[in-house]
């Protein structure tokens, strides 16, 4: 790429492969680590070998389950007993994440740094990864079914307050990520701290934070099938009832219903998720070529 | 041979990116295609690959049908064309010589790809590519800390680790600085001298084109309004091309360009 | 201002869209069926408040001498096991799927519904749905929960990976098609290189969430932690019980800390 001829230019040496045994020594850490509580866990491996057989075996006792006029008796019973309970679920489920957005959203402010001094917003985060390392069963054999009994409402406020810390963390992150602009622009019209916020930070976060509100409904309904394994209300309750009892095409009609269900929800949410970050869908062009 | 015999492009919404485009491109010519955006110049050269599909007529190149090829005739067609994009496309995340061992994938086995442990006569290849295009010392060098220079010759690097018989270049200096494009389009050069491989060049920088080219083909709306040498490409055929007059946008800045090693080893 | 500002039509108003309304009707119609159907009721928690404290308040008192019991240590030895071996096969069958999962990656229509379709049925069982499954298939302890957590971890690891190859930068992979590299070794190229951070960050994530899950997995009988809490339970050991529950929480937080540090020194 000179002037000079390429004969006469020395070849400049090839570089040598640089060592690599720090990433091979961490990738056999990581590899024994696994190992070690891969023997740790003193897994019957004989037990591996049955398990396609019984997979098949139950699969079928499930399918065949299902496979029963729902609209005859007695299956038409069990459907609608599955679909309560899955209604329960849902109740709980749309209730507690209400009832968590409602309690974070002040939460989120107090922990944002630009919200919030230090000495609040330290504390309150502190709280709110407190609440984040509980599971909400915890929260519902502790403190909810003492309190409220062996109920619906106590498994609604168990996942309200698992969904605090969460709901809480991620919107006070999405506070601390807003732009400084439009704040600024409020709060040079003369506005007080709280308009300031409602007017300036809210509108910023809204659509982020509803985002979040929504997946949380999404993992609540997963989250509260535990609750009714201890008594808290939920589909979990029927589940461990007909696992007990080995019924199995009452579990396929079970388990059929809240993938169906879930499926569903998720499908809406997710629509709604992505419509509220994404904004409305711009108005198509009139026929003249104007944009209305 | 390139060959197109009334080859035309209809995109589904109605465009027209090629229209009945009859051209013959012999073995070894260097040929540079002017032209505004949309008229068609990037259609061309990415037909010749198959990335763009042809939508009628028959298009040959060595031998090889392109139109209505299949999966496995276009992969082997294309490890026989070499790219040369404007964004250089190199993973950024990986070494230079990784990167040019991208090259090397259509003669190594997927087992050995997804290990990542190529044969050494492959990384041998892989040296020697660049050690052509002087940049072997970056070989252990994340892509991620390369100019711009240096990414396109790892890029021509990476074309050329396939011993291609066609190299095809998609504006290959568009987001380079003018010193360095003149050096890419030099390095393009001197390869097709050296070992004689066909190249076609997609360019928007006219001065480029005349400085460079053995052959100019301009077009305009999907078909080609020039066909000939850069002498007889003067500002009134490009006048013509473009159907305005030339403006500075469509030169290089003037800058008084160092074209020795301006870049060196440690550029 | 002395003289009035020139007069022109001022814009009528937008009509605003009837949706937001409708929308907002839903979800309060929603909520108020919600709120029947779990008998909402917030009286208990004043009212049933001194019967629920003399609960509460045995948990105050936790009895530290549980957790030096060699069950308790070797459970949560079980619970954390569990929860490393899970996460590393998981994420690795989910790294397939999640380049199956994907049409960057899989050009084939048929094959790419399919494999969507049954992560989406995957991720739509709760984590004790799988725990009772298999429980039922290979009986209870830590191997039920292991393969229960498998599955709950592929779901989410493969839909948040392919979300992550849906997204790469096109370019290379318009080299490595260009170069005449088949299917696999444009994904091994041109793509895995550009997820691996997110994946890796995907995989610690799902960790912290399989140590607590593993906890809930064992109500089940799915061993470990789990295990525990349900036996104190149900004999009423409150004292136990919040000892264990304490444990449980500082091990999570130690994991968070742990995760956190990580994921910087990944970052880099």
């Amino acid at each position: 790429m000179s002037a000079v001829p390429s004969t006469l230019r020395p070849a400049p040496a090839r570089p040598v492969p640089p060592p690599r045994w720090r990433l091979v020594l961490v990738e056999l850490a990581a590899l024994a680590l696994v190992l070690v509580c891969l023997a740790g866990l003193q897994i019957k491996w004989e037990r591996l070998a049955d398990l396609p057989a019984s997979i098949g075996l139950y699969t079928s006792l499930m399918v065949r389950g299902l496979l029963n006029n729902p609209f005859s008796e007695p299956w038409s019973g069990y459907w609608l007993v599955s679909l309560e309970f899955m209604a329960q679920s849902l109740a709980m489920a749309w209730i507690g994440t209400v009832i968590g957005a409602m309690l974070s959203f002040p939460l989120g402010f107090l922990a944002a740094s630009n919200t919030a001094p230090r000495w609040v917003v330290i504390p309150i985060r502190q709280l709110l990864n407190a609440i984040r390392a509980v599971p909400d069963v915890i929260f519902a054999i502790v403190i909810m079914v003492p309190i409220v009994g062996l109920t619906p409402m106590s498994g609604t406020l168990a996942l309200a307050f698992g969904s605090i810390g969460t709901l809480g963390k991620l919107t006070s992150e999405a506070i601390e990520g807003i732009q400084p602009g439009p704040v600024e622009a409020v709060r040079s019209s003369g506005a007080g701290p709280l308009q300031l916020l409602r007017w300036g930070v809210a509108p910023q976060i809204m659509p982020e934070v509803i985002a979040f509100w929504l997946y949380r409904f999404e993992v609540n309904i997963r989250a509260g099938a535990i609750l009714g394994v201890v008594g808290a209300g939920g589909i979990g309750s029927l589940l461990s009832n007909l696992f007990g009892q080995r019924e199995w095409d009452r579990i396929g009609i079970a388990l059929f219903v809240i993938v169906a269900v879930t499926m569903i929800v998720d499908a809406i949410s997710g629509a709604i998720r992505h419509r509220v970050i994404a904004g409305a869908p711009s108005r198509p062009a009139t026929a003249s070529g104007a944009i209305v | 041979m390139i060959r197109f015999s009334k080859v035309s492009v209809r995109y589904p919404n109605g465009t027209v990116g090629l229209d009945e485009v009859d051209l013959d491109i012999p073995d070894g010519q260097f040929v540079v295609v002017v032209g505004l955006s949309g008229a068609g110049k990037s259609t061309l050269v990415r037909s010749i690959n198959g990335l763009v599909t042809t939508t009628s007529g028959e298009l040959e190149v060595n031998g090889q049908r392109v139109d209505g090829a299949s999966k496995r005739q276009l992969r082997r067609l294309r490890s026989r064309i070499g790219m040369v994009f404007q964004s250089f496309n190199l993973v950024t995340r990986t070494t230079v010589l990784r990167n040019v061992l991208v090259g090397r994938l259509h003669a190594t086995p997927t087992w050995r790809s997804l290990l990542g442990w190529y044969r050494k006569e492959d990384v041998e290849l892989a040296f020697q590519a660049l050690e052509r295009v002087g940049i072997v010392e970056k070989a252990y060098t994340r892509a991620s800390q390369l100019s711009g220079g240096q990414r396109q010759r790892v890029a021509i690097a990476r074309v050329l680790a396939q011993h291609p018989e066609v190299i095809l270049a998609d504006e290959p200096v568009a987001s380079l600085d003018p010193p360095t494009a003149n050096l890419v389009m030099r390095d393009l050069q001197r390869i097709n001298r050296e070992l004689g491989i066909t190249t076609v060049v997609n360019l928007h920088f006219l001065d480029l084109a005349r400085a460079y080219a053995q052959r100019i083909i301009g077009m305009r709306a999907g078909r080609i309004v020039f066909d000939g040498s850069p002498a007889e490409a003067d500002d009134a055929v490009f006048t013509e091309i473009y159907g305005r007059s030339l403006t500075a946008d469509d030169l290089l800045p003037d800058v008084d360009v160092e074209l020795d090693d301006a870049e060196g080893p440690a550029g | 201002m002395t003289t009035a500002p020139p007069r022109s039509a001022r814009p009528v108003r937008p009509r605003r869209s009837p949706l937001v309304g409708v929308v907002l009707i839903a979800l309060v119609a929603v909520t108020i069926a919600a709120g029947l159907v779990i008998e909402f009721d917030l009286l208990p928690l004043v009212t049933r408040f001194t019967r629920g404290w003399s609960v509460i308040s045995q948990f105050l008192l936790p009895d530290w001498a549980f957790l030096v019991r060699p069950s308790t240590v070797a459970a949560l030895g079980t619970t954390l096991a569990t929860a490393v071996v899970s996460t590393a096969v998981g994420a690795a069958i989910a790294l397939v799927l999640s380049l199956l999962a994907s049409r960057v990656t899989n050009r084939s229509g048929a094959l790419y519904r399919v494999v969507k379709l049954l992560l989406s049925m995957v991720r739509s069982l709760p984590d004790i749905a799988w725990g009772l499954l298999f429980v039922a298939f290979v009986g209870v302890g830590a191997f039920a929960g292991t393969l229960a957590l498998v599955m709950f971890n592929i779901g989410i690891i493969a839909k948040l990976t392919a979300e992550t190859v849906d997204a790469v930068d096109p370019g290379p992979l318009e080299a490595a098609d260009a170069a005449g590299a088949n299917t696999a070794q444009r994904a091994r190229v041109a793509v895995l290189p550009q997820i691996l951070p997110g994946f890796a960050s995907y995989t610690m994530y799902v960790f912290e969430l399989n140590v607590r899950a593993a906890t809930v997995l064992g109500m089940v009988g799915a061993g470990g932690i789990g295990n525990l809490l349900a036996i104190e339970l149900a004999r009423f050991n409150y004292d136990n019980l919040s000892a264990l529950i304490v444990l449980l929480f500082v091990v999570v937080l130690l994991l968070d800390q742990l995760s956190g540090l990580l994921r910087r020194r990944l970052a880099r």
